[in-house]
């Protein structure tokens, strides 16, 4: 197998919210192309891992950006001392030996460059490399997944109609105070107490959506705040350092926010 | 928001000692933002918060007051903590958040006495506290450090109820008076039943009727709820019946309260504004559009499709001095769109003027493109000659543009939204504020003109704002001014507008209609004339490289918004309550 580095071999921790594994598992069975939507930082590329993990296949992602252009997802001819030499990008790596690909905040690339996912993405099954004159067929072990947070910017920037209908989506959100403070105290190591404290902290700070944050603490950073508390930090100051100030730049919803932890505290 | 804050005469008035304004002195306006989002973070409360003005006549507002969703915050400042400076305002808007969190109908007032009234609030307010503390624990730190009553001290009415607010609230607290025991016994004993508001009734009742037995006196005119965060509970009752006695004492925040309930219509708004102030420093005019005041200022011919030709000078553009009025009302619309425009603020960071554009295969630059150079590469080996453009380099592309926003306010207009109690016409000034909001930000030159017409020789247009002005207070209560009435003549008013736009030295212009309805006027009985005049002027705008985008909110209006603007010209608003949201969405990608 060429993909050996892309294998993940310990299970990474998931806890289900519902019955999204099923759901995907079965979707995986006949390799439908997947989206995973939900708000940073609640568990989707976890969620993957995980499910890789599961399925055995190795996970190739790809952090998408504004600069992405078609040739980083394919591949390119670079130059060696004899001439050219063809290097696959990490999509065609996936199609040829069939990984999944996970292209992680795919709104973020520009949508000329999303569109070589087409072919892929629907009966062909194909990934023509136009520069190498090749068609590449998708292994039968590959499935595309992307993510996506259709927060704020979907109004400059979103997927174009034609690539959007191609996928099945599975929606995250942050689980339920229970799953969640089972989450927060298994990752960070702490008690279930305090792990309560902070799922609240999470969820009163989430009531800020839209006025004043653009996403409340996620649950990311409620583990990140847990663990400096395992470590012997004053909840305090943990969810100050972990939370408040890289939450927000403005003084007085940061001002807001320290009040709120006061008050759950 | 700014509101004169009674800061420098409250040390008289309060007759609290020395405090003074000092340099770090903290008022409610500047934790304003912050106090907004701990009520909504905490509860998912968002009342309107206004700094309690003075009023000339009354007492100085001392306490707090609310009433529903609208929260008066008087100068606590003198009554703060010295160590913490404002920390007052977040005990006393956190003490409003319970309170209406745990909120019931109004008591009637009946036949309790003043005495019994207050003690019944005092019992309340510790009830809202304790539930209020079961889901924050933290809140009793915020809360307790202001009780400050201590046990022996004269056993007046005022200081017996302080007394007992502190033994509600100060599990450590001791004090030997049999009365404030007696309270916390039988408040600590329906500590199951706390969830039922009638226990403070009952509860209060009682300790009523105790201290008139214990023949202490109680005056309701100078008292004054203590500690200090909590407010002055008038939200509590219903004064209906209240006896003039009663009445007069919390005379200040009823009065205003009554004021804000009528406020849904404009007129009592402006007339509550003028109570405000106190002066009529700002005189709300309320003037009819029917006012012949118009001034003609300029002929433009009409199209008639069945002629194929124009007929010259066929309409008139009679310019109408827009009427100012209060904005209380556009505020409070806004109000209820307050994410909307934290999110049009984030829209804008990322749209912002000048952002670097990376420019690819130039022929020089501050680095090389490394695509170029390997194509380059590999042309050479190749044995073609390669493409010398192997540079790439960093452009600020600035934006451009110029953008008039054209109103239709016509008849239409004032027909009620379904299922809202908004007019059309107010959600189009909610929209059009909130894209102002956004463009000044953005800095992109613009000007917000209406039309509505009467017949050919009547097209009103008013001037809301223009390019040169900036968008302030004088364009928001134009805004808030502007009434709806007669025809939509609009390729008159997009022939004016052009010859506005036109003279704007941009790359690129733009015209921004808003409008509710197919062009109609009553002089024109044939329907389709006006759509085909309007579909020639938008052509005739086109030829100047001026743009035209329309917004429709007639969900029915698609064939003819098509045919006058073009499929790519025009957008449908189906939810005329998400306009607001919508229109500098809209805009901003028009423009990006």
């Amino acid at each position: 197998m060429q993909l050996e580095a892309y294998l993940i071999t310990q299970e990474p921790y998931y806890r289900p919210i519902g019955d999204e594994v099923a759901l995907f598992e079965a979707a995986y069975a006949r390799r439908m192309p997947m989206m995973l939507k939900g708000p940073t930082g609640c568990g989707k590329t976890r969620f993957i891992e995980h499910l890789a993990w599961r399925l055995k296949r190795p996970l190739i992602t790809v952090a998408c950006h504004e600069d992405m252009t078609a040739s980083d997802l394919v591949g390119r001819f670079l130059l060696d001392a004899s001439g050219t030499v063809w290097h696959d990008g990490p999509l065609t790596l996936a199609v040829r030996h069939g990984a999944i690909c996970y292209l992680d905040e795919i709104v973020e690339a520009r949508q000329d460059t999303t569109v070589v996912i087409h072919p892929l993405t629907d009966d062909r099954r194909i990934l023509p490399l136009e520069k190498r004159n090749e068609i590449v067929r998708a292994h039968a072990d590959f499935q595309l997944v992307i993510s996506y947070n259709p927060g704020y910017q979907s109004v400059l920037k979103d997927l174009k109609e034609s690539t959007k209908q191609r996928f099945g989506g599975i929606e995250f959100r942050y689980p339920d105070t229970e799953i969640e403070t089972e989450i927060v105290a298994h990752e960070a190591g702490i008690g279930r107490a305090v792990a309560e404290k902070l799922v609240k902290i999470g969820q009163r700070s989430r009531n800020l959506k839209g006025h004043g944050l653009d996403e409340g603490a996620s649950t990311r950073m409620l583990i990140q705040a847990g663990r400096l508390i395992a470590e012997g930090v004053a909840l305090g100051s943990a969810c100050e350092v972990a939370l408040v100030l890289p939450i927000t730049d403005d003084a007085d919803i940061r001002g807001a926010l320290s009040q709120t932890i006061a008050a759950c505290a | 928001m700014m509101v004169a804050l009674p800061s420098e005469i409250a040390p008289a008035k309060g007759l609290r000692g020395a405090a003074t304004l000092s340099t770090d002195d903290f008022s409610f306006v500047d934790a304003e933002r912050g106090l907004k989002a701990y009520l909504m973070a905490l509860w998912r409360l968002h009342p309107i918060l206004r700094g309690a003005a003075t009023q000339p006549g009354y007492p100085l507002p001392r306490r707090v007051s609310f009433d529903g969703g609208y929260v008066r915050v008087p100068d606590l400042q003198t009554d703060s903590h010295p160590d913490r400076p404002g920390s007052i305002y977040w005990a006393a808007l956190a003490h409003v958040a319970a309170h209406l969190s745990h909120a019931r109908q109004r008591w009637q007032t009946g036949t309790l006495k003043p005495l019994q009234i207050a003690l019944v609030s005092l019992i309340e307010d510790a009830r809202v506290e304790a539930l209020a503390i079961r889901e924050y624990p933290g809140l009793h730190r915020l809360w307790a450090p202001h009780h400050t009553a201590q046990p022996g001290s004269a056993a007046t009415a005022e200081i017996l109820m302080a007394r007992l607010s502190r033994a509600l609230i100060d599990p450590a607290y001791r004090d030997d008076d049999p009365w404030v025991q007696k309270g916390r016994t039988m408040f600590f004993d329906h500590r199951l039943q706390w969830e039922q508001p009638a226990i403070s009734r009952d509860i209060g009742g009682l300790l009523g009727n105790d201290l008139g037995q214990m023949r202490i006196q109680f005056n309701a005119k100078t008292y004054v709820v203590e500690p200090a965060y909590r407010d002055d509970n008038a939200g509590l009752w219903d004064w209906e019946d209240a006896s003039p006695q009663q009445a007069d004492e919390s005379d200040v925040p009823i009065e205003s309260f009554r004021m804000v309930r009528q406020e849904n219509d404009e007129q009592s708004a402006s007339s509550r504004r003028r109570d405000e102030s106190g002066t009529s420093a700002v005189p709300a005019r309320e003037r009819p559009v029917a006012a012949d005041a118009g001034i003609p200022i300029a002929h433009y011919p009409e199209w008639d499709y069945l002629l194929g030709r124009a007929r010259p000078d066929w309409t008139t553009i009679l310019e109408f001095e827009t009427p100012r009025a209060s904005t209380v009302g556009l505020e409070r619309l806004l109000h209820d769109y307050a994410d909307v425009e934290q999110r049009i603020v984030k829209l804008i960071r990322s749209a912002r003027v000048a952002r670097p554009v990376r420019m690819r295969r130039r022929a020089e630059g501050e680095r090389l493109d490394l695509e170029a150079c390997i194509r380059a590469a590999i042309d050479c080996r190749l044995g073609l000659s390669p493409d010398p453009r192997v540079y790439e380099t960093s452009e600020m592309r600035d934006r451009d543009l110029a953008v008039l926003v054209l109103l239709d306010i016509s008849e239409s207009t004032k027909e009620f939204v379904r299922n809202t109690t908004t007019t059309v016409l107010s959600m189009e000034r909610a929209a059009t504020a909130l894209l102002a909001a956004a463009l000044e930000a953005l800095g992109d030159p613009f000007a917000i003109h209406a039309f509505c017409s009467n017949g050919r020789n009547e097209v009103r247009y008013y001037r809301i704002k223009d390019f040169h002005q900036p968008y302030g207070a004088l364009a928001a209560e134009r805004l808030a001014g502007l009434r709806g009435g007669l025809s939509t003549r609009m390729g008159a008013a997009l022939r004016h507008a052009r010859s506005e736009i036109r003279t704007q030295p941009f790359h690129r212009r733009l015209v921004l209609i808003v409008t509710d309805g197919e062009p109609s006027d009553v002089d024109v009985p044939d329907r389709k004339h006006l759509v085909e005049d309007a579909r020639r002027a938008v052509q005739e705008l086109g030829h100047d490289g001026i743009d035209v985008f329309c917004v429709g909110l007639d969900s029915g209006g698609d064939s003819y918004l098509t045919r006058i603007f073009g499929r790519r010209n025009a957008v449908q608003i189906d939810q005329i309550t998400t306009l607001p949201e919508k229109l500098p969405a809209i805009y901003l990608r028009l423009t990006t």
